[in-house]
């Protein structure tokens, strides 16, 4: 039990050590201040043994008969979700405050960012191992405001009003968030985790939001509860304080896209039995994660800068996330938000070096390649082919006979295994333009190495999904609750398959120097699709003139009126 | 041992015996700004000293030990300067009749109220200026409001009941009660709007716990509209405003009309309604004595467009003014988050749309007191400007604004009264009209 606490309260400790003391030692301290953040680590890894073992462990500094003895009822609750994101939060904070403080050595502020640092990792860990919704979303709403801290600087115009647009987006989205709960409490009379999700189980309430209408309770909560999740994990079309926010430290992005953005994630798994209770918000939340993962990996590909493409791709990747949600895949997402934490948080502690490398290197990345082959060899028509077509029956086999998920009845796992066939062949239309893979070895490697990569892949979701849900029962209620309607299901199977195939079928034609046959107007539409991702979508600007609108209308309104201020 | 009956004589006549007391020191204004500040905290002990031995109002002891803190730090937050020696009297004065209104019985709370603004409405008189037309709205919203206090006292129910209730309007500002609290925001002279903020409404909600119940159920809706569109009207009016004052006033009418529309719907005022109030008006209040250093230094008429880069160069004041406008906005984990907190949460509210009303306010506030913030914080440092960080005396006012905001938002509110079932209510069975 001390240990749970043990955590947040070393983080706090460290962040003490950085922010006090004499002047003169700041760098000595902010040394001294890794211990802490290492023993916080290795604290939540104990605890992710100890629950893995003994069971949840739970800690209440308030009467559970009387929430209302205390205005913020303080409680802890470590099951195996909250120990694993702890463990990834603390494990990713060792990394990012050892590479800061030599990042920001000798900078004047490093005091207040390293501290800052300290007391956002402290607060993540409170917001994962709250006992309650009200915990939770206490800490959730000083993440919001940490986050528009750590992200501006104010000296500088454009990052002031990119944490403007920071805090107010995440605040639109938090007043949802804050919406759901209350909804929640006046329909379910708890907001005690186990509690809500018994009794919303037990109570079906339908809402009549105006007359005819009616909806049920757990998609009205569920929903707003959404929104609020949509916010943190930077969904469209609440995304754009992400990109707004880029101008912050490097070190501040590694936590920022390793553990920050992942709360929207988090919260959905938080309350996957209450989620469940509702198909509609499921099917919402995998057409915006749908759409989000589009437009977000096609922004990226029209940036010019090292920040905004790793940006983009971290919304592409948290809308895969969402959308893994929406099918049911609960310990999927949380699977992939790890994946993912760790890979961005890694790619953005180098990209410093790649910007610092180019800032030397007039011609760097080197354009003294070598010319790509005309053509495509036998070989590499033979490994694509292999890919696309070979691959996924024997994943499909391997999955329906040796690991025993009856396909049939999971859409959703159908669904994901038609994406990692679209990713692989995408990976391998990528790489077959490199000319020099095309012989024995290399394509035998490749192929060999994919098929690890999805074995593995497919079996550690598995064994993750049986380490965080237990229960196969309950596993198999929320993919059966993501269940979409048959002919959307075989709209999506009839469309990844066509534009897998067409992707090869286009690729040959060109190869061989054949035009293939296409409308004008699909040319003309790639091209002027270039010029809205290259500028995001616009979407900044649609915002800036929905502000200006609002206050020219609120100041129009104000002279109408008979006012204090004419 | 003292008798019951005297203790509320007792609590009201320290301030009174205050401004007495401060009469000698009026040619020197650091001695008589001292002696005010100490005789506030004197009506605190008392309070706190006494609060064992009092008839506990329904809103609980809150409002009590908030305004002599809030007449505390709104003279601690002033220079010294002759100009202010009589708004730090007058501020022990409206204390003790405040006192007097909050915990003497009818009618001596009714008379004193009655008095309190009548005094408000003479200052407004005193102050008027044909720059500000608009504060003749201001003196006959408050001469209303003392006339409807008089009512209440003389008349029998039902008229008294509504009689009350119009001066409650006037005291926690109402749409469309709400001209003299925004005329007294911005004309009153030194301590008192920081004062006033805190003290008007605390009464209201006083008188409110008492009217509430015999109000009539037509009433009661119209209350509730009005409390819905004051939420609005409030959260814009403070949205157009770049004046620091008129957007306080307006953001503060906002949040209290909030609580209107949870009184209209439960008929009663609970801990938590104080809490709510008594924290907007805290936070209001720490604003305008944070708006007053920034006065103080740069003018009285200065324009908060001239002002940026305060964070570098009065970092104390930077610090603080952030914590203030966290609280203000109702963030977490202050008072005023955990107030409105706990009108969601006490079950049951009348309407999907009302929720979505009063949300909206309560997200307005991030954008138009952020905008203020930032606008006075960051940005270039100008280097025509002279950063002075805070006197003592400034600092020890916002710092304990601070820390009372913080300790409201994390202590339990059975501290200030017993509050058995509020939460503890299984809503399931109650079916709002709303659900089924």
């Amino acid at each position: 039990m001390t240990l749970v606490l043990l955590v947040p309260l070393l983080l706090l400790t460290a962040a003490c050590i950085v922010l006090f003391g004499r002047g003169g030692s700041e760098y000595a301290r902010a040394k001294t201040a890794a211990y802490p953040v290492g023993a916080a680590f290795l604290g939540a890894a104990a605890t992710l043994y100890l629950v893995a073992t003994e069971g949840p462990v739970s800690i209440r500094f308030y009467n559970l008969s009387s929430a209302a003895s205390f205005a913020i009822p303080i409680g802890f609750y470590v099951d195996r979700l909250s120990a694993v994101m702890m463990t990834l939060i603390t494990g990713v904070s060792v990394i990012i405050y050892s590479y800061s403080t030599g990042y920001m050595y000798q900078d004047r502020h490093a005091r207040r960012y390293l501290a800052m640092i300290c007391l956002t990792d402290f607060v993540l860990i409170c917001m994962v191992s709250s006992a309650n919704l009200m915990m939770l979303f206490l800490f959730w709403q000083i993440l919001s405001y940490l986050l528009y801290v750590l992200a501006h600087n104010h000296a500088h115009p454009g990052t002031l009003g990119g944490a403007f647009k920071t805090f107010t987006l995440l605040r639109v989205a938090d007043t949802a968030f804050l919406a759901g709960i209350a909804l929640a409490y006046q329909l379910y009379g708890t907001l005690e985790f186990q509690d809500l999700f018994a009794r919303a189980a037990d109570t079906r309430v339908m809402l009549s939001l105006w007359p005819g209408m009616e909806v049920s309770g757990a998609t009205v909560v569920t929903l707003l509860f959404f929104v609020g999740a949509m916010g943190k994990s930077a969904q469209f079309p609440i995304h754009l304080w992400l990109p707004g926010s880029l101008f912050a430290p490097t070190p501040v992005h590694a936590l920022l896209h390793a553990g920050i953005i992942n709360a929207g994630g988090f919260l959905i798994n938080r309350l996957a039995p209450l989620f469940g209770l509702s198909s509609t918000t499921l099917h919402v939340a995998f057409v915006v994660g749908t759409l989000t993962a589009i437009l977000g990996a096609s922004m990226m590909l029209a940036q010019n800068d090292i920040k905004k493409t790793l940006g983009f791709s971290t919304i592409g990747q948290m809308g895969y996330m969402i959308m893994e949600c929406g099918l049911g895949a609960f310990a999927l997402a949380v699977f992939h938000l790890i994946a993912h934490g760790l890979f961005k948080a890694t790619v953005f502690l180098n990209c410093g070096n790649v910007i610092h490398k180019a800032r030397q290197e007039p011609h760097f990345p080197h354009v003294d390649h070598q010319t790509e082959e005309p053509g495509l060899s036998r070989l590499t028509w033979f490994t694509g082919f292999v890919t696309t077509l070979f691959i996924p029956l024997l994943i499909l086999l391997v999955t329906h006979g040796v690991l025993r998920i009856p396909l049939l009845e999971s859409q959703g796992t159908v669904i994901f295994l038609f994406f990692i066939w679209i990713t692989s062949s995408q990976a391998i239309l990528t790489l077959t333009r490199l000319r020099q893979v095309a012989s024995w070895k290399v394509s035998a490697a490749m192929l060999m190495t994919l098929l690890f990569i999805v074995f593995v892949y497919l079996f550690a979701v598995e064994s993750f999904t049986q380490f965080l849900y237990p229960d196969p029962e309950e596993v198999a209620s929320y993919f059966k609750a993501a269940d979409l309607t048959d002919w959307l299901f075989d709209l999506m199977i009839v469309t990844a398959t066509i534009l897998t195939v067409a992707g090869w079928f286009y690729l040959y034609m060109s190869a061989h120097g054949m035009s293939v046959r296409m409308p004008a107007w699909i040319d003309g539409v790639r091209i002027r699709l270039y010029l809205p991702f290259m500028n995001r979508l616009y979407a900044d600007e649609l915002y800036a003139l929905a502000g200006q609108t609002i206050m020219r209308v609120v100041h129009q309104l104000d002279k109408r009126e008979r006012g204090w201020s004419q | 041992m003292m008798d019951g009956t005297l203790i509320p004589w007792l609590l009201a006549g320290l301030p009174l015996l205050g401004v007495l007391a401060c009469l000698p020191f009026q040619s020197d204004p650091e001695r008589l700004k001292r002696s005010a500040v100490a005789w506030a905290l004197i009506s605190l002990g008392s309070v706190v000293a006494f609060a064992g031995r009092m008839d506990v109002a329904p809103e609980g002891l809150l409002p009590l030990y908030l305004l002599p803190l809030a007449a505390t730090i709104s003279i601690l937050g002033q220079p010294v300067h002759e100009h202010h020696r009589l708004s730090w009297m007058l501020t022990l004065l409206f204390l003790g009749l405040g006192i007097s209104a909050l915990n003497s019985r009818p009618p001596i709370s009714l008379l004193s109220l009655t008095l309190l603004l009548i005094l408000i409405a003479g200052l407004l008189y005193r102050h008027h200026s044909t720059l500000w037309p608009r504060s003749w709205w201001g003196i006959g919203t408050y001469s209303l409001g003392a006339l409807g206090a008089a009512v209440a006292a003389a008349a029998d129910a039902p008229l008294s009941s509504i009689a009350s209730l119009l001066a409650c309007a006037v005291l926690l500002p109402l749409v469309p009660f709400h001209d003299g609290h925004v005329t007294a925001l911005t004309r009153l002279p030194g301590s008192l709007p920081s004062f006033i903020v805190v003290l008007l409404p605390l009464v209201g909600l006083h008188g409110l716990a008492t009217a509430m119940p015999s109000v009539p159920d037509i009433v009661a809706w119209a209350m509730s509209l009005f409390a819905l569109v004051g939420a609005s009207y409030g959260a814009l009016k403070a949205l157009a405003q770049s004046r620091v004052r008129l957007l306080l006033a307006y953001g503060s009418l906002s949040f209290f009309s909030i609580l209107w529309w949870f009184a209209a719907a439960s008929r009663t005022a609970t801990p938590r309604a104080a809490l709510l109030v008594g924290t907007v008006g805290l936070a209001t209040s720490g604003l305008m004595v944070a708006w007053q250093v920034i006065r103080t230094r740069y003018g009285d008429d200065v324009d908060p467009q001239a002002i940026s880069g305060l964070a570098a160069g009065m970092p104390q004041y930077a610090v603080l003014l952030s914590l203030l406008a966290l609280a203000a906005m109702g963030l977490p984990p202050f008072g005023v988050f955990a107030g409105f907190m706990g009108l969601l949460l006490s079950p049951p509210f009348p309407s999907l749309a009302g929720l979505f009303v009063t949300l909206l306010a309560w997200l307005a506030a991030s954008w138009y007191i952020m905008q203020m913030v930032q606008r006075l914080l960051f940005g270039i440092r100008r280097p025509e400007l002279r950063y002075t960080d805070l006197l003592r005396s400034e600092l020890a006012s916002l710092l304990i604004v601070v820390l009372v905001l913080l300790a409201l938002g994390l202590a339990p509110t059975t501290l200030f009264a017993a509050e058995g079932t509020v939460l503890d209510t299984d809503t399931i069975g109650e079916s709002p009209t709303w659900n089924h």
